[in-house]
C-alpha cells in the first residue's frame, strides 16, 4: 500500500496532495490533524520535525508536521493552515513535539492548547514578553532587552525530598566547551534527574536568512555548527537545487561525498578521543587526536579551510579540488585504517577504559521513537536508521554506506559504532577517489520560487532543512539538526549514573550546542 | 598484574616521535615561551569563553592542546576557573542570552586581565551583526586588547596573536 493510501485510510479523502522528490505534502485542517495524530503514532510514523511559516500560501500561519516511517523513502509533510494564532498541542502523543511547539511559540507567538510545557525555549529572560522574532512584522534589528527579575525567572522543575541535592552547572563550563546549563538533582553521587537548559547561543540564524538571496544563505548554513559545516551546507544547497531544478555535475557530487565523509571522520575521531580523555586515559586519546589533526590538514589542502568552509555552493562547489591534493589524500589514506584500528584496539582492550564505558549512559530503546533520537546514538541502541540509506541523497544510493548497529546502547556501544563508521567512511572516500570523474564542478542556475525539504545524515545524525523561496529571496529557512533531538536523550541517559560520568556520556553523544541553539 | 605494574615502572616510556615539521610554529612557540617567562612569570593562564560561536573556534583552541601543538610546552594553559586566568579568550558574537554570563565570567577574573577576541564573530566582522539575537563582537561588552580574526583562525594564528599580545604587554610594562 502506498503511503498516500495509508493516510487516506486514516483520515478520509485528502484535499490537496503534492508529491515531489522525496516529500509528500498533505494539506489537512487542524481538526483532521487531531484525528490523524493517534493513528499516525500507533502505526509507526515518527515525528521528525515541526515548524511554522507565516504568509506561506496566502495570509496567516501554516504549521508543517514532518513524519517519517520505516520502509518509506518519502517523508510525509502534513500542512495545517491556522485561522488564527492558536492550535492544539500534540506533545502528549509525540513527546518530541514539546521542544518544537515551544520553539514555534517563541518564534511566532502561537499558542498550543493542552501542552504540558509552555515555558519559553530560545528566548531567555532578557527578551521582553510578547517579542516573537520570526513574525514578518518584526524587521531584524536590535531590540530593547529587559532585566532579569524574580517575576520572569525561568522555572526549573522542582525536585525535592530527603537527601536531594541540586548541582547547577553552567552556562560557562570548566573547559573549552560551548555554553549550556545543566541542573542535576542527585542523591549522593547518583543522578535521579537532569534538566538541560539550552539556547544560550541563540544567534537568530533563521531570521537572518530572511530576505537574503539563496546564495548568501550558504554562509548561514555553514555557521549552524562549525564541525558540521559541509553537512549543513550540502543540506541547504540540495534544498535550493530541488527548488530551482539544478542538475549538479557528477564530479561535484562525488567531491561532496568525499568532503562529507571526511567531515564524519574528523568528527568521530574527536568523539573517540574525547571519550578516552573523559575516563582519564589521555594515552589512548592521543592517536585519535593525531589522526584528526592530519584530517584537518587534508581538509586544508583540499579546500583551503580546515573546516571545509566556503567549499560547497548551490549547483556544485565553489571551486574544483586540486589534483595533487586528491593524490596526496589517496596516499595518506593508504595506512590510515591500520593506524586507526590499532588505536581503537588498544583502547577497547584496556580494562579500565572498558569498565568505565560499559553500562554507562544507556539510552533505552523505548525512547528512540518518541524523542526521535537519531544518528550514531540510535544505531548504538539497535535502531537501523541512517538518512544516507533511508533517503539517499546526492550519490549515496550508489555508494551504499554500511548501516552498522549494535544493541547495548551504552558508551561502549557508541564508541564501537563511531569507530566502525570511521572505517566505513574511509572505504567510501577511497571508493570515490578511485572512480572520480572529470568535468566541471558547478553549473549556472537561476533562482526560482518554491519550497523543498532536504534531509541529510550529518556526523551527529539526521539534519533537516526546509527552505521557502519567494520572489527570489529566502522567505523562511528552517533548520533542525540532530542535536536538537538528541539533547533530549541525555536527560534520560544519565539517570542512575553518577555525576562524574556525565562528561563521558555527554562526549559519547557529542551534542552540538550551536546546532541546537541556532 | 604485579608484573605489569613492575614493567610500567622500569620499562622504557611508551612514546613515539611525531613527524612534526612545522618549523615556524615550533620557533614561534618557544619565542612566546621566552616572553611569557618574563612577562607572566612563566605561565599564561587562559580562560576561554564561548559567547555564541559556531563551535569551530572552540575546536581549534582545543587542538592547541593536542599532540601536534601541545602548547603547554610554551607555558600556555587553559584554566577551568576565571579566577585563575590572566587572559579571557572570547569566541563568537555575544548573544543576548549569554550577555550576563559573559560579564560575570570577566568580573570573576583578577586584575590585571586581558581580553582577546578570537574568530570573525568575536571580532565583530562575522555574518551575525545585523541579528536581533546578538549584541555584536566582544568589544560591545569588553575592552578588547587584541583581535584574532578568521573563520576560524588556525591554531598557528592564535599563537601568533598571543605572541603579539604578550609583546604589547611587555612594551607597556617597560
Amino acid at each position: 500500500m502506498s503511503l498516500l493510501e495509508q493516510i487516506e485510510r486514516m483520515i478520509g479523502p485528502l484535499g490537496a496532495v503534492e508529491g515531489k522528490n522525496n516529500e509528500l505534502y498533505v494539506s489537512v485542517s487542524a481538526q483532521e490533524l487531531q484525528r490523524a495524530i493517534p493513528f499516525l503514532s500507533t502505526t509507526g510514523y515518527e515525528l521528525v520535525s515541526l515548524f511554522c511559516a507565516q504568509d506561506f500560501d496566502g495570509l496567516g500561519f501554516t504549521l508543517f508536521y514532518v513524519f517519517e516511517k520505516a520502509g518509506f523513502k518519502q517523508a510525509l509533510v502534513i500542512r495545517t493552515d491556522l485561522g488564527d494564532d492558536e492550535t492544539v498541542s500534540i506533545a502528549k502523543t509525540y513527546p518530541s513535539a514539546c521542544w518544537y511547539e515551544r520553539e514555534v511559540a517563541d518564534g511566532f507567538g502561537i499558542q498550543f492548547h493542552g501542552a504540558y510545557d509552555t515555558r519559553r525555549l530560545f528566548l531567555h529572560e532578557t527578551y521582553p514578553q510578547g517579542f516573537h522574532p520570526l513574525l514578518k512584522s518584526f524587521k531584524n534589528s536590535k531590540i530593547r532587552t529587559v532585566e532579569s527579575s524574580e517575576k520572569n525567572q525561568y522555572q526549573f522543575k522542582q525536585m525535592n525530598g530527603e537527601g536531594v541535592c541540586h548541582v547547577a552547572v553552567g552556562p560557562v563550563h570548566a573547559g573549552i566547551i560551548e555554553p549550556g546549563h545543566f541542573r542535576f538533582s542527585v542523591i549522593g553521587e547518583t543522578i535521579f534527574n537532569l534538566e538541560v537548559r539550552m539556547f544560550y547561543k541563540h544567534r537568530g540564524l533563521e531570521k537572518l536568512a530572511e530576505g537574503k538571496t539563496p546564495i548568501e544563505c550558504v554562509k548561514i548554513a555553514e555557521a549552524v555548527s562549525g564541525d558540521e559545516t559541509t553537512a549543513n551546507a550540502v543540506a541547504y544547497c540540495i534544498a535550493v537545487e530541488k527548488i530551482c531544478d539544478v542538475a549538479v555535475p557528477r564530479r561535484a557530487l562525488q567531491l561532496r561525498m568525499l568532503l562529507l565523509e571526511l567531515e564524519r571522520v574528523y568528527s568521530h575521531l574527536g568523539d573517540l578521543a574525547g571519550m578516552c580523555v573523559d575516563v582519564a586515559y589521555p594515552v589512548g586519546a592521543s592517536p585519535f587526536f593525531v589522526l584528526r589533526e592530519e584530517i584537518f590538514r587534508q581538509n586544508e589542502a583540499l579546500t583551503g579551510s580546515r573546516f571545509q568552509k566556503g567549499t560547497v555552493a548551490v549547483g556544485g562547489l565553489t571551486r574544483d579540488i586540486p589534483a595533487d591534493a586528491l593524490k596526496s589524500l589517496s596516499a595518506y589514506l593508504a595506512d590510515f585504517k591500520s593506524r586507526f584500528n590499532l588505536a581503537t584496539h588498544i583502547d577497547s582492550s584496556f580494562f579500565s577504559v572498558v569498565d568505565r564505558f560499559e553500562t554507562t549512559g544507556i539510552v533505552k530503546s523505548e525512547l528512540l521513537e518518541p524523542l526521535h533520537i537519531t544518528g550514531p546514538i540510535a544505531r548504538a541502541a539497535g535502531k537501523a536508521v541512517d538518512t544516507r540509506v533511508d533517503h539517499p541523497y546526492d550519490l549515496y544510493a550508489e555508494l551504499k554506506p554500511k548501516l552498522i548497529t549494535t544493541e547495548s546502547s551504552d558508551v561502549l556501544a557508541r564508541f564501537y559504532i563511531k569507530s566502525q563508521e570511521v572505517n566505513d567512511s574511509i572505504r567510501l572516500i577511497q571508493m570515490v577517489l578511485s572512480q572520480l570523474d572529470g568535468g566541471l564542478v558547478s553549473v549556472p542556475w537561476e533562482v526560482k520560487d518554491g519550497y523543498a525539504l532536504s534531509i541529510v545524515e550529518a556526523p551527529r545524525g539526521q539534519s533537516i532543512h526546509w527552505l521557502y523561496i519567494k520572489n527570489g529571496k529566502v522567505d523562511r529557512y528552517k533548520i533542525r539538526t540532530a542535536s536538537f533531538c538528541n539533547w533530549q536523550a541525555i536527560e534520560h541517559a544519565v539517570l542512575g549514573n553518577i555525576v562524574p560520568d556525565f562528561p563521558l556520556i555527554n562526549k559519547s553523544m557529542n551534542l552540538s550546542y550551536a546546532g541546537t541553539d541556532l | 598484574m604485579a608484573a605489569k605494574v613492575l614493567r610500567n615502572i622500569v620499562h622504557k616510556k611508551v612514546t613515539e616521535d611525531l613527524e612534526f615539521k612545522d618549523v615556524e610554529f615550533e620557533a614561534l612557540g618557544f619565542q612566546l615561551k621566552e616572553k611569557i617567562d618574563k612577562v607572566f612569570g612563566r605561565s599564561l593562564a587562559i580562560r576561554e569563553l564561548d559567547a555564541g560561536s559556531d563551535n569551530a573556534t572552540e575546536i581549534e583552541l582545543n587542538n592547541l592542546s593536542t599532540p601536534y601543538y601541545d602548547v603547554e610546552r610554551f607555558g600556555i594553559g587553559f584554566v577551568a576557573s576565571p579566577r585563575h586566568a590572566d587572559v579571557l579568550i572570547v569566541c563568537g558574537a555575544v548573544t543576548l542570552n549569554m550577555e550576563i554570563a559573559a560579564k560575570k565570567t570577566y568580573d570573576a577574573m583578577p586584575s590585571p586581565k586581558f581580553v582577546v577576541a578570537v574568530g570573525d564573530d568575536a571580532c565583530g566582522c562575522g555574518i551575525l551583526n545585523e541579528s536581533y539575537a546578538v549584541l555584536g563582537g566582544a568589544d560591545k561588552i569588553f575592552n578588547v586588547d587584541l583581535k584574532i580574526p578568521g573563520n576560524p583562525p588556525s591554531p598557528k594564528d592564535v599563537i601568533r596573536g598571543l605572541f603579539a599580545l604578550v609583546c604589547e604587554i611587555k612594551k607597556q610594562k617597560a
